[in-house]
């Protein structure tokens, strides 16, 4: 792989610590680099440490490591949170005229910048983070006019005088560590003719919903969930739908039912205690075969938890929430591009089967941002399938002998008719309580018997016509074998490389599916060592496979609120390897 | 969809036999219910009735139209995601005072916020009648249950004056046993451009002995009969609704301004229909991430 950068910028939230991230990731996409980013971010407003990383190379990356190459620290505390991660090597910028007393590590180089006067020499203080910008070009031999066109897309809606007062700004910063430093840190930024897009999952998620005929969102507001509501407010209208914030998650679910009992493909989104509210109305849109996506991004639980932590802790509510037995679809996206497909899926499979489908990503995936060729999101490969909706005509076939519709008809694949408001003669009820082909109130033994296993039948029928394939990386022939659901695959995949150094081989497995999932037992069975790894404390989806496969698995967890690392995760399956299986 | 002048309000009436108590207060509102839609000119093609759970949510049940019998007390925020898919379905909301009042009291204080062109009807009977008789939130405070021995002591809500303080478009109030004005309430609540609320006296003659059909016809004062009152203005519609000494029947309120959801947000689309794939262009949603 070719050499990569890390970049940070950090400071007090409320400093603009994210735009400035952004910004500086937009350029070198511009300049033909991929990068990932990520955050580390306290949920206040204003106060508490926030920073804003940058991992890029000309290769495609797509996790994070535990080396810090350039950081622009607007607080001592941004020093001080990342001295593990600074080598010789490293160049810190600050602002040596600002109140504190910058104590920078002997082996890195300080780069004292005069941010804020230059900042106002440009046209205003605001612009401070912008000439330090400037000054991250300069040391990395970086061309200030990949950063111009990133500030234009930032700030071209303000006017073109902002625009040119931000272009000053990072000049000033470029040409003052041009003028007053000789630094020789080997850093050179490649950059190359590829346009690539730079988004995160959720904004993957949102564009995904709108590919696939997403009209309705109604959701309440809760980090990290919110952002795929605002991606989705402004432009759904021009596809002629609507975005609703609801006054909780009660209300939210269920007017996202509404529309899609309407016959809108119609998602919720939200996240922690949202979810559990949400759980009540799980079960209706499975007994009243209504096609919704419901989803979830996971973040740090129980209770309120950490709310801007990384956390993979919702698997059992995904897979047990609701009172009952409530039959559901688990979709697991691994990667931001895959956040965008399996949306896409999510709305098939809730409509083929008439079924609710959860669309559970997390947090660390939800806000990190990483690059790609816009091909990775072909609209044209984008499918549509409606299932077993009936027109006008189709309804005749679905009547009684007295002429009513039968909207819960027991079939041989468990997926009935769905007529939607408006349809000639297609007028039913459908409830939450227990009921008859028509939708009306059973409790009659036969009857209840045959809903139920029609709804079993609709997820059998899934399991047989839908793939449920899992995602492979490393080689295939590896005697150790490496189990992960969610964002963790790609920290997983750049592990190999690490591994690899070390003569370790390893088979990856990425799982997208958690019910119905594909069945692991011969690839456990075929591995001497298998390792789970996931982003929590009891291991919840090792739980899952062991009870699959009744063998003891390995575990990794991680439940300090930080996605893995790749060299961290490297050390810790070697680690895992070389200790022995838990009794079974 | 049949043209306006075939539907008889017996074509809202499913053939499920009503297994509420007889007397019940319940048949009256839906009768009203099912003649006020076919009225104005609704036909069970074209409608969607999102029932509650309670006595009063077999209504679902025992009318025929597109319906959802969901969970207590989030009718509302079904019926207002059925009607934003779809605003030219007819979408009606019925359910008990439990249920708007206590459990969807929060979901109640938006739906009128909204102003979703939708009519919600509640039977409200001041009594859990499914449940067997427990006090709701509009019983008396000395009203005796079998959870609150003494009465539950504690002022009963006021819901139209809830609705009011939430910024309602219509408010209004009819009595099950009065069949012709309480279909004529609820056709105005149809008919009405936005949230048409209408609170319905719909005795239970098994658990509540004191909030009966003679208390009701004793002492209702029907506000078509008082020529000072004009629904269009907000004092007078004060004045009635706080007024804690008599039951009203009719339009307290009627904001004659009233610009319903869909046009206050431009949604006027039928989402139902999407295209085979992606939208035409939507390789646009991808060159924004440039
Ligand atoms: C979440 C939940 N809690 C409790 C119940 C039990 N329950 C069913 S109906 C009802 C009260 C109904 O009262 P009301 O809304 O006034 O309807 P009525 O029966 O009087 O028409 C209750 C508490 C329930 N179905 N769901
Ligand atoms: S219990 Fe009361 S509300 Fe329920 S059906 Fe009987 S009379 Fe009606
Ligand atoms: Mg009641």
């Amino acid at each position: 792989m070719a050499e990569d950068l890390n970049w940070a910028v950090g400071g007090e939230a409320g400093d603009g610590i994210d735009s400035t991230g952004k910004i500086f990731a937009q350029a070198l996409s511009r300049a033909g680099r991929h990068v990932f980013t990520s955050k580390d971010f306290a949920s206040r407003i204003r106060g508490g440490y926030t920073a804003y990383k940058i991992r890029t190379s000309v290769d495609q990356v797509q996790s994070v490591v535990d080396r810090l190459d350039i950081l622009v620290a607007l607080t001592q505390r941004t020093i001080d949170e990342n001295l593990d991660e600074l080598h010789e090597g490293s160049a810190i910028i600050y602002d040596g005229e600002r109140s504190w007393e910058a104590d920078i590590p002997d082996d890195a180089a300080a780069v004292d910048v005069p941010l804020k006067s230059l900042a106002e020499d440009a046209g205003g203080a605001i612009m401070r983070n912008i000439v330090a910008l400037g000054a991250a070009c300069e040391i990395t031999s970086f061309d200030v006019e990949y950063l111009d066109e990133a500030l234009e897309k930032r700030f071209g809606g303000k006017g073109s005088k902002i625009v040119e007062n931000n272009k000053e700004a990072a000049r000033l910063g470029q040409e003052y560590v041009q003028e007053n430093y000789d630094l020789d840190l080997g850093y050179d930024l490649e950059t190359t003719d590829n346009d690539y897009v730079l988004l995160n999952g959720n904004e993957a998620i949102g564009m995904g919903a709108l590919a696939a005929g997403c009209r309705f969102y109604a959701g309440y507001p809760i980090t990290p969930a919110t952002s795929i509501m605002e991606y989705l407010t402004g432009r759904i209208e021009d596809y002629g739908g609507h975005v609703v914030q609801a006054e909780d998650e009660l209300s939210a679910i269920n007017m996202a039912l509404g529309a899609a009992r309407s016959g809108a493909r119609s998602m919720t989104a939200t996240s922690g205690a949202g979810i559990d509210l949400m759980t009540e109305t799980f079960g209706l849109v499975a007994t009243s075969e209504t096609p919704l996506v419901i989803t979830d991004v996971q973040r740090s639980g129980p209770s309120t938890g950490m709310p801007t932590k990384q956390e993979q802790g919702d698997l059992n509510m995904a897979l047990y929430g609701g009172h009952g037995e409530v039959p559901r679809f688990i979709v697991t996206p691994t990667s931001i591009s895959e956040c965008f497909w399996k949306t896409v899926e999510a709305f098939n499979l809730a409509e083929k089967y008439q079924t609710p489908v959860f669309l559970v990503s997390d947090l660390a995936m939800s806000v990190t941002e990483q690059t790609f060729e816009p091909e990775t999101f072909d609209m044209d490969d984008v499918e549509i399938d409606r299932g077993k909706l009936v027109d006008e005509d189709e309804v005749e076939e679905w009547l009684d002998s007295q002429g009513r519709f039968r909207a819960h008809a027991v079939t041989d694949d468990g997926v009935s008719p769905r007529a939607i408001p408006g349809t000639t003669e297609g007028a039913h009820m459908s409830t939450g309580l227990e009921h008859d082909e028509l939708g009306r109130r059973t409790e009659e033994q036969d009857e209840r018997v045959q809903q139920v296993d029609k709804r079993s039948r609709k997820v059998e029928t899934a399991k047989e016509q839908e793939e449920w394939d899992y995602r492979e990386f490393g080689d295939a022939d590896a005697d150790n074998l490496v189990i992960s659901w969610g964002s963790n695959e790609g920290a997983l995949i750049e592990a190999l490389e690490y591994l690899e150094d070390d003569g370790i081989d390893v088979r990856i497995i990425s799982v997208p599916y958690i019910f119905p999932r594909p069945d692991l037992s011969d690839e456990i069975d075929a591995a001497d060592d298998t390792i789970v790894v996931e982003c929590n404390a009891t291991g919840q989806f090792a739980d899952v496979i062991e009870h699959d496969v009744l063998t003891r698995v390995k575990r990794i967890n991680k439940y300090t609120g930080v996605r893995f690392k790749a060299d961290e995760l490297a050390d810790e399956i070697a680690d895992k390897l070389s200790q022995e299986v838990p009794a079974q | 969809m049949s043209s306006q002048s075939d539907v008889r309000f017996t074509d809202f009436k499913s053939d499920k036999q009503p297994t509420w108590c007889p007397g019940c207060g319940d048949f009256g509102t839906m009768n009203g219910m099912m003649k006020g839609l076919a009225e104005t000119g609704n036909d069970p093609d074209n409608t969607f009735v999102v029932a509650g759970i309670g006595c009063s949510g077999k209504i679902g049940t025992y009318m025929h139209s597109y319906a959802l019998h969901g969970v207590h007390g989030r009718a509302l925020p079904v019926g207002t995601g059925v009607k934003m898919a779809r605003p030219d379905i007819e979408v009606m909301v019925a359910g008990g005072d439990g249920d708007g009042y206590s459990i969807g009291s929060g979901h109640f204080v938006h739906a009128v916020r909204r102003n979703v062109d939708m009519s919600y009807v509640v039977m409200d009977n001041r009594i859990y009648g499914l449940t067997k008789g427990q006090a709701s939130p509009t019983s008396r405070s000395d009203f005796e249950t079998s959870t609150t021995p003494e009465g539950p002591k504690q002022p009963p809500v006021n819901p139209l004056a809830l609705a009011l303080a939430s910024g309602a478009t219509f408010i209004a109030q009819s009595f099950a046993s009065d069949a012709l004005r309480h279909q004529e309430i609820i056709q105005e609540a149809i008919e009405h451009d936005g949230f048409g609320f209408v609170n319905v006296f719909s005795p239970c003659v098994t658990f509540n002995d004191v909030d009966t059909y003679d208390y009701f016809r004793d002492s209702l004062v029907d506000l078509q009969e008082d020529e000072d009152h004009d629904a269009t203005n907000y004092e007078d519609a004060k004045e009635v609704i706080l007024d804690a000494d008599k039951e009203y029947q009719g339009i307290m309120y009627q904001d004659e301004n009233s610009v319903p959801y869909h046009e206050q947000h431009g949604v006027t689309e039928d989402m139902s229909e999407i295209p085979d794939g992606a939208p035409e262009d939507a390789m646009d949603l991808v060159r924004e991430f440039y």
